[in-house]
């Protein structure tokens, strides 16, 4: 088999990583980059726990091959925050009880994040949709919803100043 | 009490109110009753460990690397019952990267059975779970048995050497139906149990002649049923962690529910060495729902790391899940109830056929719950409850959330709808009726309900579903009109009780202990020992400590999951973590507590009683302005120059034999199309006696969870297993369906609050019981909105056309 040295957009840093053709790209996140933020659940893409975001799509790690993600820009949950300060995302799932076991977590705020950023302010329809891919076995999905709209809620108002939501 | 709620139905005046309700999309339920009173307890407070889980930094037993660490994976059998003539393993181990193979030949010749909580069980109670597996099998007794497992490198090399293995089987004819297994000429899947019979267990309550009171009846009723597999489905695959340290110790990383008794099992029934010789961390856990009562890789790693030497990390990927070691039991039952014309119950019988598939793992304990929770919700002269317990070659069966009750309730919960019927009651009506209430025997005889909000919850449940106007009666016998005339679409509503332990005391060790030590700038660290996998425990029973000792939330830090540092505790089940632990973590807080009052009375000049805390600060409660900080207090203790210095600490307990039973109402309104057989849920009512909601945000959150995975065991989920092969063929997320985001219906929580005296804050329990309502009440909506009653879950569109083509209409029938 042919190893290369291949180099990823990672978190907004350059990164690179001895890939294999058979080399999945949620293998490369978790043991070469030490990204363990992102889910192995299934494999077979059918959870979204090991959703990133490639060049801003909500992807599923575990069905695409590392070669592919060459050159592309990759977002993990790792990536999200700025500083300590957490992304409003992350920080309406806190707050609305949205997480319970965690291991969805990262996959459902990604998928979050792509329908925020395309749609800031999506209906309850629209969200469900956004979300139908990713599993959550624990929360029943109500506080996610919640979750999400407080978080399109906070970023308008930091977006415009204003408060968006009485 | 019932006269003052039929006058006033929605207020209780036991409680001085109950929660405000919320709706799928509405901001969280806050309680009213605790405005003011407390600074922490019924707060919708953050929880501890969710931050850590949002940014991906939570560490959970896949993301652990150790230096030098070995990848582990099990070989497993196709066959459902097959003898093992040989195994050769040259080939895998001359593999380059191949540290160890492992067989059946290779593992200690003790039997284990996976339950962990089996070490917990009274002497007096039951005999305990049968023993009756190894590691590694040395005969094959379902498709996914454990045969050989390697340690290599990397997983790729693993993987590559599990091909390698070369097994030679017989295969031995098999059965996969408890009915079959039980007759003459059967397969024998484990020589010790004749006949396949793994137990038989008789309800402890049994009283009354049975056969007497149901002929002295004037109605009887009769309802078989039967619930699905329900997989836990837990997102994270199961995986252990195992290290052999250089002092000859054993550390164990895992997602066990219970990691104390996993030490004393791992211990004394595989390994036959000392507790004090393991330690156990507990890793942050994606999920358990009961899965994690039991061992599930952990011991193949204990083996391979001794073995090898080397650290070892063994995982399963999610189609080995499925086709795994645990799912909910199936339960074939029978329920027979007698009632006298004016709607009390005389008598109720119940009958449980279990299957427990190849190993028995949990099947003596659930069955003892079924019987005790199902027919422990009901007033019943004649009680009589008989589980007989069967193995077959299918997977093992293990606790699934409910551990018992929602198999029972789907069948008792019918029957009651039934025999409402035949009297002509309401079935509410009948309900309240016969119904349990405060001051009569809990689930388990020998305790006495302290309280009991079941009434209040059946109250507000109706009024929120809107019983009296869609409920369509029985017809003519009640004078309602039965279900609206034809139509293709038909809308029912249906409704269900349910009574769960909060913790197990009475029928299992119930032992929790908890450290508080007071660090030198007033925050405390906690070290306590539950299973956080997600119901929000480490945030409660931090509140409970804050509160205790009159410390701000974020006083508080939580030290839990290592066995090296925790006390006993008996782990995460049977609801109990908030009543039971939280009952513990309240001892030491208080006397924590009056340490630092004592010392502050020496400091303020005054006498201990004449002082409070709160935020952090002690003060005199008649001049508030007099204050000394809990910090100066605890940095005192510490650097204290002359001999009475001692770091502030204290140990605190709870043990009980009673288990503080919490009640539970549950109505679904549905709309049936006759022509596809799809329910379709309107909405779901959930009204929870819940005690006091330590944190409501918490306690929402997890009903509607439970909901979520009712609302999948009633219409969609179960583990289909090939009649022929033994196979698994749902063994994906694709082939076993979940409910997704675009599939879940409205919930509306209801939590009513009854502080019960015995619980931290009048808390009682929660975890187990969202899920247990959800099917019950949905089987009673279809024969509100049909007249066709389904008698195995789950409730699909194929067996609900079925239904509807077989039914001879009921002469109070219009429909067409």
């Amino acid at each position: 088999m042919t190893k290369q040295i291949a180099a990823f957009t990672v978190n907004g840093a350059e990164r690179e990583a001895i890939i294999e053709p058979h080399m999945l790209l949620i293998d490369v996140l978790r043991d070469q980059f030490a990204l363990t933020g992102t889910k192995y659940a299934c494999g077979t893409g059918d959870c979204g726990a090991c959703t990133v975001l490639l060049d801003g799509k909500p992807s599923l790690s575990c069905l695409i091959l590392a070669v592919t993600a060459i050159g592309k820009s990759i977002l993990t949950i790792e990536g999200l925050a700025e500083g300590p300060e957490l992304h409003p995302l992350q920080q309406s799932f806190v707050d609305e009880g949205a997480i319970q076991c965690g291991f969805c977590t990262p996959g459902m705020i990604l998928s979050a994040k792509s329908l925020l950023d395309e749609n800031p302010d999506p209906s309850l329809d629209e969200i469900r949709h956004a979300l139908a891919g990713n599993l959550c076995r624990c929360t029943g999905y109500v506080a996610i919803f919640n979750a999400v709209q407080a978080a399109a809620a906070a970023m308008k108002t930091d977006s415009t100043g204003t408060e968006a939501r009485p | 009490m019932r006269d003052a709620l039929d006058k006033n139905p929605g207020f209780d005046p036991r409680s001085g109110g109950t929660s405000a309700p919320s709706t799928t999309g509405a901001p969280p339920a806050t309680s009213r009753t605790i405005e003011g009173e407390f600074s922490c307890v019924g707060k919708p407070l953050p929880r501890p460990d969710v931050a850590a889980k949002a940014t991906g930094a939570a560490v959970y037993g896949a993301d652990l690397v150790l230096p030098g660490m070995l990848t582990g994976r099990i070989l497993t059998s196709p066959y459902a019952h097959a003898k093992i003539l040989s195994i050769d393993t040259s080939k895998a181990k001359a593999l380059a990267g191949v540290a160890a193979v492992i067989t059946h030949e290779d593992v200690p010749k003790l039997r284990f059975t996976r339950s962990v909580m089996a070490e917990g069980l009274p002497p007096f109670a039951y005999e305990g779970e049968n023993q009756d597996q190894f590691i590694l099998s040395d005969k094959a007794r379902y498709v996914g048995d454990w045969i050989a497992a390697v340690a290599a490198v990397d997983t790729y090399t693993a993987e590559k050497a599990l091909d390698l293995i070369e097994v030679e089987y017989e295969q031995l004819p098999a059965v996969f139906d408890p009915e079959e297994a039980l007759k003459p000429g059967s397969p024998i899947i484990h020589e010790g149990w004749p006949g396949n019979v793994a137990g038989v267990i008789d309800h402890p309550f049994s009283r009354g002649d049975l056969d007497k009171a149901l002929a002295d009846s004037d109605y009887v009723v009769e309802f078989r049923g039967r619930n699905s597999r329900q997989k836990q489905a837990h997102l994270e695959p199961d995986v252990a962690v195992a290290r052999w340290e250089p002092d000859g110790r054993l550390t164990v990383w895992s997602p066990n529910q219970n990691a104390h008794l996993a030490k004393k099992t791992m211990a004394q029934r595989i390994l036959g060495i000392n507790e004090g010789d393991i330690r156990w961390i507990t890793t942050t856990v994606g999920g358990g729902f009961g899965a994690r009562l039991s061992f599930g890789v952990e011991p193949v790693a204990v083996l391979l790391a001794k073995i090898t030497g080397k650290p070892v990390k063994v995982f399963v990927t999610r189609e080995e899940d499925f086709s795994g070691w645990s799912s909910r039991t199936e339960q074939r039952q029978t329920i027979r109830m007698g009632v006298t014309k004016g709607g009390t119950i005389t008598a109720i019988e119940q009958r449980i056929l279990s299957d427990a598939g190849a190993y028995f793992s949990h099947s003596g304990t659930i069955s003892a719950v079924n019987m005790q929770a199902t027919l422990g919700v009901m007033r019943s002269p004649v009680v009589s409850g008989k589980a007989t317990i069967v193995y077959t070659n299918n997977p093992t069966s293990s606790g699934m959330r409910g551990y018992g009750n929602p198999e029972g309730s789907f069948v008792l919960q019918q029957a009651i709808d039934m025999a409402a019927e035949k009297c002509g009651m309401d079935p509410l009506e009948f309900r309240l009726k016969n119904a349990k209430g405060t001051g009569e025997p809990s689930m388990w005889e020998p305790v006495t309900l302290t309280s009991c909000a079941l009434e209040t919850c059946i109250r507000l449940g109706a009024e929120r579903i809107g019983w009296k106007e869609k409920w369509h009666g029985w017809g003519a016998s009640t004078g309602a009109a039965g279900p609206s005339p034809g139509g293709r679409y038909r809308r029912g509503v249906g409704m269900s009780i349910m009574t769960h332990a909060s913790g197990a005391g009475g029928f299992l060790l119930e032992h929790s202990s908890a450290i508080i030590k007071l660090d030198e700038d007033g925050s405390v660290q906690l070290a306590v020992s539950p299973c956080e996998m997600g119901q929000g425990i480490l945030g409660a029973l931090s509140q409970i400590a804050a509160e205790g000792m009159g410390l701000r939330y974020e006083d508080v830090h939580v030290i839990t999951g290592d066995t090296d540092v925790t006390l006993f505790d008996i782990g995460s089940h049977a609801s109990r973590s908030t009543y039971a632990i939280g009952n513990a973590v309240l001892d030491a807080a208080r006397q924590v507590r009056a340490t630092v009052l004592e010392r502050a009375a020496g400091i303020l000049e005054t006498s201990p009683r004449a002082l409070d805390i709160r935020g952090g600060s002690v003060f005199v409660k008649a001049d508030p302005t007099q204050t000394v900080a809990v910090a100066e207090i605890a940095r005192g203790a510490i650097y204290d120059y002359g001999l009475e210095g001692r770091h502030i600490t204290a140990t605190g307990k709870h043990q009980a034999l009673t288990h503080c039973p919490n009640f539970q109402a549950g109505f679904s309104e549905i709309e049936v199309d006759t022509e596809t057989g799809v329910i379709k849920v309107l909405k779901y009512v959930v009204a929870h006696d819940i005690g006091r909601a330590i944190n409501p945000l918490t306690v929402e959150s997890c009903l509607q969870g439970g909901a979520y995975q009712g609302l999948g065991y009633a219409l969609t989920e179960d583990l289909i297993i090939d009649e022929h092969t033994g196979k698994v063929l749902t063994d994906s997320f694709a082939t076993y369906k979940m409910l997704s985001a675009l599939d879940m219906p409205e919930v509306e929580v209801i939590l009513v609050e009854e502080p019960d005296p015995s619980g931290p804050y009048g808390a009682k329990g929660v975890g187990e019981t969202g899920i247990t309502n959800v099917a019950p009440s949905i089987a009673n909506a279809l024969y509100d909105a049909c007249r066709i009653r389904i008698h195995s879950l789950p409730m699909t569109p194929e067996k609900v056309l079925a239904a509807l083509a077989a039914a001879p209409q009921s002469p109070d029938y219009n429909g067409g």
